[in-house]
């Protein structure tokens, strides 16, 4: 069995653990990220390009989503890769007076945390978004969400990372940990043990598996969420939409109910966006499924039922693929980072649910910059695991 | 110029086998890193050539090659066919159209 040592282990390869590990070696750490499958394989490789600002919840989310967006613009030419990165605004469709009320009081504490976002009428919003339906009212706009391939953008940090002196392995399933006194030791491999004083588990939604072999128990859980892929087209969506059920799924579901039952059980709110390439992503869902990746024809008649209602030319486009993406939810909607209580050199960075695409630069500059030593994001107090142990 | 494996994204055969020396083992790991198989025919011509690639470069055999997942729709469909009840004459012309 092969044994050897690093100083820091990155379990998972997807945005965040690659993020991570570039941001390391951009500080001297050589980390070796050990990735079960394939670089980009889960979560990171089946989700959608919006890197929003509109969706997050005023406070710490929304800090920390405005300080990871002002990374991007850069951020292609620092990696060396095309990342598809553009920021061309979003817009959450309003239907109806209830949501209208529920997001001008989202859209007033969105503006006192700086977020530049306003709300228009129906007519104005269509000048903007011409394939808007006649029956959206009103539709915020803020030129602050951009978008960026979660593709490409996870493939450019783990190669920026090899480069830099990473060492990432692929193909390399961590069964189990190395622990001693309270302190974390390494990981024991299919291949045999690499030992390390700091282990992070960036596993996303499988981030308990990790958690429970040191004993740990972790609030995430994975949750489905569908989207639909059109043929290519002319540009007919600009930049980001959202509809202000998504906002409403995100965050309180039950209130969708009485517009649509179905649609309340499978978390359906509209965030439609057009890729480079010309095709359309539409989703989606928010299901709790268990570690189920299918696609279901009910999700995909629901949510393009809904679809439609905005952006009514939809009806004649052609859908060519559907699939699925289990995000790692956590009760509190916010990521678990940084270090755990009782288990010195265990790093969580894991449970960000649909907003690691956003949230990876921040995420890696942080932890990065906590495990080298140079400095403690005070923020990382509050999202530590501990929040979810204080109540025991 | 090498030539195009995947016609639908115009991804060629240099692009594929510099995604296997990046470590994609598998018609997934292609299609994530170069777009191949995203297109309108979903790899319904390209996934057997780059089977075929991956054999090659890597020394597996092509039996064992992981393809890329097929998902619905089997051939592209309109929105409206799909949100009609099954057996509706507007799911079948759907249909037609893409004959």
């Amino acid at each position: 069995m092969s044994e050897r040592t690093a100083d820091v282990i990155i379990i998972g390869g997807g945005v965040i653990g690659a993020s991570i590990a570039y941001y390391l070696t951009k500080l001297g750490v050589k980390p070796v990220l050990l990735e079960r499958g394939d670089i980009c394989a889960g979560t990171s490789g089946a989700c959608d390009k919006a890197i929003s600002m509109q969706s997050k919840n005023p406070g710490l989310h929304l800090d920390l989503a405005l300080e990871s967006s002002a990374m991007f613009p850069g951020l292609g030419e620092e990696l060396g890769a095309d990342l598809d990165y553009h920021r061309y605004g979003g817009m959450i469709a309003i239907e109806n007076e209830r949501q209208m009320a529920i997001m001008e009081k989202f859209v007033e504490r969105q503006k006192n945390h700086g977020l530049p976002v306003e709300i228009l009428s129906g007519d104005e919003a269509r000048k903007r978004q011409p394939a808007f339906a006649p029956s959206v009212i009103a539709a915020t706009y803020s030129p602050a969400d951009a978008e960026v391939s979660p593709l490409k953008l996870t493939f450019a940090f783990a190669r920026a990372a090899r480069r830099g002196g990473a060492d990432i392995r692929t193909g390399a399933e961590v069964r189990g940990l190395l622990t001693n006194a309270g302190r974390v030791e390494g990981v024991v491999t299919q291949a045999g043990e690499v030992r390390a004083g700091v282990v992070v588990n960036a596993a996303g939604v499988f981030a308990p598996a990790v958690g429970r072999m040191a004993g740990l128990e972790l609030p995430i859980k994975p949750r489905r969420g569908q989207i639909i892929v059109t043929e290519p087209m002319p540009p007919m969506v600009h930049g980001e939409i959202w509809s202000a059920r998504y906002i409403v799924a995100k965050y309180n579901p039950e209130m969708i109910r009485s517009e649509d039952p179905e649609a309340a059980d499978l978390g359906v709110g509209l965030a439609a966006g057009q890729t480079a390439e010309g095709t359309l992503l539409i989703g989606g869902t928010r299901e709790f499924v268990g570690y189920d990746t299918a696609v279901t024809p009910e999700a995909t008649a629901a949510v393009l039922r809904h679809a439609v209602s905005i952006l009514p030319f939809l009806a004649k486009v052609h859908v060519i693929r559907t699939f699925a993406g289990l995000r790692p939810y956590t009760p509190d909607g916010m990521p678990i980072l940084g270090p755990v209580d009782g288990l010195e050199g265990f790093v969580m960075a894991a449970g960000h649910e649909g907003d690691g695409i956003a949230l990876a630069p921040i995420t890696g500059k942080m932890l990065a910059a906590y495990i080298a030593g140079a400095e403690t994001d005070k923020r990382l107090r509050d999202l530590a695991l501990s929040r979810f142990q204080q109540a025991k | 110029m090498s030539k195009h494996i995947c016609r639908c994204e115009e991804v060629s055969e240099d692009e594929i086998r510099q995604a296997i020396a990046d470590g994609a083992t598998t018609v997934t790991g292609v299609k994530r890193r170069t777009g191949a198989c995203m297109g309108l025919c979903q790899g319904r011509t390209c996934r057997r050539l780059i089977v075929g690639l991956i054999a090659a470069e890597t020394g597996q055999n092509p039996a064992e090659i992981e393809t890329s997942s097929v998902r619905p729709p089997v051939r592209p469909v309109t929105v409206e066919a799909l949100l009609s009840p099954a057996g509706d004459t507007a799911g079948c012309k759907g249909r037609e159209e893409d004959k």
